[in-house]
């Protein structure tokens, strides 16, 4: 089987058609969901938020069977992905993409849970705690993109459920839940 | 019988023409008894047979086709009632019966990959895997078997001869000798591509693409242009499963 570091790729990652983009409806609608899963599936599990079209990802080609995806190939995964809710251009351009494997509700979501298992409810995390902290090892949210976080923080804010405040440096801000 | 000349001996020849033939019909009658006699007999023996081996048919794919092939030969079906003695006592009626369903399960859920066109190994194979709990082995045979019945209630399914293989068809579209040749030709490696086509079969120019048109259209094609030598390449799913296409390089580099 083959991997990418220690990722288990799906079957179809080694059939050579998948790399073009099909004209036929239904077997395009096929390829997309299946790029698109794939694509969610190993930014999550390498915990990466920001997919550059200029860059190379392990994840694009193939050196085994000597296929890659074309520039516009990734455009449509990643448009598709953006249709439902789970990436964003970050630039006009649309030459940076945020991956979110979980929607930013869905992230919102995590936090309360994660907050609510540990009893974490009253108490104050700061940012990075969350972010690179003992507690979250291990989570979904160790390593979290800042700038998600921040957005996910913000709607729980807006919800009641949390209280953001600056601490005594610049990137010290704090969180406060509350059950 | 020495023949004698005049009326009489016409009469003779007519009495003994008589004697023969009732002769003959005893004979046959008693031939027809002695068979029916000796057929039930060997269904009796049969059916001993079965209730004693039960559980080796259930369990033993090559077992059960042999089975199967004992009763052909007695002109018996255990498949033909699923109310029937043999339904019964085995219970194989249900299993093929469970069998058709997973495999249109199977069908249905790599249509969008293959188009409706199934490779009979990874029909088996696939079924295996999703029976891994089930005590019960399946074979091809059983395959074949399952989906004999399949096609008897009108589901469409079909299977066809391709080359070496056997194909599972799930679904209406007719495959025509031109198409049937292009995928024997993928058969080798996957793929073909128009040159190889037209070369190997003189066919005139447009007349494979037009094959080959067709079978992507209809799902069973994919196509790549991805290979350095920037040659269109039409896959086939349905000849190669999906966990072959790595073929000899994959073997090397696979960790």
């Amino acid at each position: 089987m083959q991997k990418l570091g220690d990722f288990k790729v799906p079957h179809f990652f080694n059939y050579p058609p998948y790399y073009t983009l099909q004209p036929v409806k239904e077997t395009r609608e096929k390829q997309v969901q299946l790029w698109k899963e794939l694509i969610l599936d190993y930014c999550r599990n390498q915990k990466i938020f920001v997919i550059g079209l200029e860059e190379d990802y392990p994840l694009f080609s193939n050196p085994v069977i000597e296929r890659s995806l074309s520039h516009e190939a990734r455009k449509v995964f990643l448009n598709a992905l953006v249709a439902e809710g789970h990436a964003e251009w970050m630039d006009k351009s649309h030459k940076k993409c945020l991956i979110l494997w979980l929607r930013i509700q869905d992230w919102a979501a995590y936090i309360l849970n994660f907050v609510k298992e540990n009893g974490f409810e009253d108490s104050v995390m700061t940012v990075e705690d969350i972010r690179s902290g003992i507690e979250t090892r291990g989570t979904e949210l160790a390593g979290i993109d800042r700038g998600v976080l921040m957005r996910a923080l913000r709607l729980l804010e807006q919800k009641g459920k949390a209280a953001i405040f600056k601490g005594t440096s610049a990137d010290d801000e704090g969180v406060k839940f509350s059950a | 019988m020495r023949r004698r000349p005049g009326i009489s001996g016409l009469q003779s020849a007519a009495a003994a023409r008589d004697q023969y033939r009732l002769v003959g019909e005893n004979v046959a009658k008693i031939r027809t008894d002695l068979m029916k006699e000796q057929l039930a007999t060997f269904r009796s023996q049969l059916e001993e047979f079965a209730r004693k081996h039960k559980n080796d048919i259930r369990k033993n794919p090559t077992f059960r086709t042999q089975f199967h092939e004992m009763c052909a030969k007695v002109g018996v079906d255990p498949l033909a009632s699923n109310k029937g003695f043999w339904a019964e006592l085995l219970g194989i009626g249900d299993f093929y019966y469970e069998l058709g369903v997973q495999i249109v399960e199977i069908c249905l859920a790599t249509r969008s990959h293959n188009g409706g066109l199934i490779n009979l190994q990874e029909l088996c194979s696939l079924l295996c895997q999703r029976r891994k709990t089930a005590r019960e082995a399946v074979s091809e045979d059983d395959c074949l078997r399952a989906i004999s019945k399949l096609k008897v209630l009108g589901s469409g399914f079909e299977v066809i001869t391709v080359g070496k293989k056997k194909l599972v068809r799930s679904v209406p579209t007719e495959l025509n000798k031109d198409h049937n040749e292009i995928l024997e030709v993928a058969q080798a490696q996957g793929y073909v591509t128009v040159e190889e086509i037209e070369k190997t079969h003189s066919w005139p120019s447009g007349r494979a693409i037009d094959a080959l048109e067709t079978l992507l259209e209809e799902g069973l094609a994919m196509i790549d242009d991805g290979h350095r030598d920037g040659k269109r390449r039409y896959w086939f799913p349905c000849v190669a499963p999906i966990s072959a296409a790595l073929g000899a390089e994959g073997l090397r580099s696979s960790s």
